[in-house]
């Protein structure tokens, strides 16, 4: 070619190049402001919003409510690093400690209590430490650097930097303390027996949901103190609930959900020892005691004729405090042992059902050489009632014999029969549970191994 | 025109576009970031008296996600406990060290990073992790919040723990003749270490039973065992084994960690020993 077009080409190429060689390579920017601005302006709003509270910070923590409950923490941050907490894991941990804490950059901005103080007692993993054999090597599961989230109502959201990358972590929330939260710290441990409770108020106690329409109910497993944790459950599911304190009574997570409402803060009642939570609109939940079952199940049918042999045997010392015990039981074997030779006790309260032999009979077993006593039954359901009826048909021994057993054996052959339900927890043992309870809800009820 | 003015102006032409096309680079501002260091408490000015500035050692014991493993679940020390620990450290490895192998030693062959934990290492087999020392870079001492200056026993531990963490830098740095040593006692080296008595494993040729783990801690074990004892206590120690082979083994060790110390250091072994005798007698009688 000759050269003055090759020079042309040239010329209109090398402008092509450049031309096509500064495009635009700004990114649309999707904030206003830099990253690195956006992480300072959100930790300066940290380290601000932690001063803003004039009393400090109050936080329920629950470090992990499959298995734990709520421990709650009061935190006062000063302009110089330090904060001072207090928090109801103990006794202890109720005085004021100060330590340092600190703003750092994690995945996010997070705050940081860098030296030891009350929070850290919940990730202590000294092997005396751990409120389980599950969790030992683990402490309470807790963390000290919380990633910040931002602010809603008033309320600081944080999530444990531990289990931030888990998507069914909780948020923490710290929210305004007031004085009085400092001074009352400490009555967060007179919940602790209502918790635990007592049923000189009702021989059941469970959970009753009321949507404004229907109640739904459930029973109210045993509470362990250690982990802060229990369950509620009826005859499809067991729904696990950590438990925090509060002076009037107590804050669960997870929180029982009605629709769209979230209850969580329960308001204890001395008189009838029942804790309720109330929504809008007619919608509340409540852990309450009565004589009537929460749950009736069809776990009866396992003992009726035609089933093979199996046996129930309440046993002493190992079930003498089991909680599902109920008062009138406990009288009435206290009565028996009353009435016994020092040496002597009820040791067993058996009931044999469906033996090829015998059928199915009663036998009252004792300590100390006194010989066993049988009362034989036959047995009969209820369908409609969800019971098995145990009808006298003989003893082993007189009637003078038989006298110190009468009361407690009248409960278990009573003309309205027995519920009888097969529980989710242990005691004492790891044998399956049940409870048999008087069908006429007198608040007789009596706890079993399944032998 | 002429084609070398036309194409003259070409250039030019290509040349402005070049120039101003190219031109919207932002030039960057003032940095954004916090430059501002942090303030220091009465503590930190301490350890930087005390560590950073005479031994370029940094001693930490604010909470640092990056420094400890996040699978553990440890806790940082109460403040209080911080500056005890740290002058322990400094009075019975520091100090001996310092005096024997000379002012330079430690700035030389140190951890630059001494992290401090409050908790306890809890490791799945039932036993503690006390100290870790990695890549001759910085160790971490656990338990710090159980550290009680009065008990003789806790204090004694501390230490142990400490000599015996810096033998794995110092080996780190320099390493031992492994090969030489593992013929000494063979067979006695196990994982399940901590079934075993101390007793039993000196009878057959281990100071102590961690020290059967493996080569690495058998020397470590050694060396701060003899360390941390005074001479009448080691010569106890010997006297009470009645295997005499199991005797001859410990004592040979004995020979490669003190031919260890004297051709990689030039350091007298014995004399670093009743060094850190004399500071440990100071630290626990105050």
């Amino acid at each position: 070619m000759k050269i003055k077009y090759i020079f042309k080409y040239l010329a209109i190429a090398s402008i092509a190049v450049q031309l096509t060689s500064c495009t635009e390579t700004e990114v649309e920017q999707k904030f206003d402001k830099t990253p690195t601005e956006r992480l300072n302006a959100q930790k300066s709003e940290l380290q601000e919003v932690l001063l803003t509270s004039p009393d400090g910070w109050k936080a329920v923590y629950f470090t992990d409510d499959k298995q734990l409950g709520g421990f709650t923490h009061l935190f006062k941050f000063t302009a110089d690093g330090k904060v001072e907490m207090a928090s109801d894991f103990n006794t202890t941990s109720t005085t004021k400690f100060t330590s340092e804490y600190d703003i750092q950059l994690g995945s996010t901005v997070s705050l940081v209590f860098t030296t030891r103080n009350r929070i850290h007692l919940l990730s202590d993993s000294s092997p005396s430490a751990s409120p389980t054999t599950a969790l030992r090597g683990k402490g309470y599961l807790g963390d000290f650097q919380f990633l910040y989230y931002g602010q809603e109502n008033g309320q600081l959201i944080f999530k444990a930097n531990r289990t931030a990358g888990d998507s069914t972590s909780k948020e923490i929330r710290f929210v305004k303390a007031t004085a009085q939260d400092w001074n009352d710290i400490s009555k967060n441990f007179l919940m602790i027996p209502n918790v635990i409770g007592s049923n000189v108020f009702g021989a059941n106690r469970g959970v009753e949901i009321n949507d404004g329409t229907t109640k739904k109910t459930y029973d109210f497993n045993p509470y362990t103190t250690i982990t802060r944790f229990t369950s509620y459950s009826n005859t499809t599911s067991t729904n696990g609930v950590g438990i925090g304190y509060s002076p009037t009574g107590i804050v669960i997570s997870p929180a029982i959900v009605v629709g769209d409402q979230k209850l969580s803060e329960f308001v204890y009642n001395s008189v009838d020892g029942s804790f309720t939570a109330t929504g809008t609109n007619g919608v509340s939940a409540s852990i309450k005691y009565s004589n009537t079952p929460f749950v009736v199940t069809d776990d009866y049918k396992s003992f009726l004729p035609g089933q093979p042999q199996r046996v129930l045997g309440y046993i002493a010392p190992n079930l003498t405090t089991a909680p599902t015990n109920s008062v009138l039981c406990k009288t009435l074997i206290d009565k028996i042992n009353a009435g016994l030779p020092a040496t002597q006790s009820l040791a067993r309260v058996q009931i044999v059902f469906n033996n090829a032999v015998n059928g199915t009979y009663i036998q009252y077993l004792f300590n100390g050489g006194k010989a066993t006593i049988t009362h034989f039954v036959t047995t009969k359901e209820n369908a409609a009632n969800k019971t098995i009826i145990l009808t006298d048909d003989g003893w082993t021994h007189n009637a003078a014999t038989i006298a110190i057993l009468k009361d407690l054996d009248a409960q278990i052959t009573n003309p309205d029969g027995l519920y009888i339900k097969k529980e989710v927890f242990t005691f004492n043992a790891t044998n399956r549970l049940y409870t048999l309870a008087n069908a006429s809800n007198n608040g007789f009820r009596i706890t079993a191994y399944q032998l | 025109m002429k084609i070398v003015t036309k194409y003259k102006k070409i250039a030019v032409f290509v040349g402005v576009l070049t120039l101003a096309s190219c031109a919207q680079e932002d030039q960057p501002k003032e940095s954004q970031l916090d430059y501002n260091p942090p303030v220091k408490t009465e503590l930190d000015t301490w350890i930087d008296t005390n560590y950073l500035v005479p031994y370029n050692i940094n001693a930490q014991y604010k909470w640092n996600q990056n420094t400890v493993d996040n699978t553990r679940y440890l806790f940082p020390p109460t403040i209080d406990k911080v500056k005890p620990a740290l002058e322990i450290v400094k009075q019975i490895w520091l100090a001996s060290y310092a005096t024997i192998g000379g002012a330079d030693f430690v700035k030389k062959i140190a951890p630059r990073e001494i992290v401090l934990v409050g908790g306890v290492n809890s490791n799945s087999n039932g036993t503690r992790t006390l100290g870790i020392a990695e890549g001759g870079q910085r160790i971490t001492l656990f338990e710090v919040d159980n550290l009680n200056t009065k008990n003789r026993p806790i204090v004694a531990e501390f230490i142990h723990t400490i000599q015996h963490e810096y033998i794995h830098i110092l080996n780190q740095t320099k390493p031992f003749d492994e090969q030489a040593w593992g013929k000494i006692t063979p067979s006695g080296y196990t994982a399940t270490w901590h079934l075993e008595t101390t007793a039993a494993s000196r009878e057959l040729g281990f100071i102590t039973n961690y020290a059967r783990s493996n080569v690495v801690e058998d020397f470590a074990e050694t060396a701060s065992i003899i360390l941390i004892s005074t001479k009448a206590e080691y010569a106890a120690i010997l006297a009470g084994i009645t295997s005499a082979k199991a005797r001859a083994d410990i004592q040979r060790k004995e020979a490669i960690v003190v031919q260890y110390f004297k051709d990689t250091f030039n350091m007298d072994f014995y004399a670093l020993r009743d060094e850190a005798e004399k500071n440990t007698t100071n630290v626990i009688n105050n």
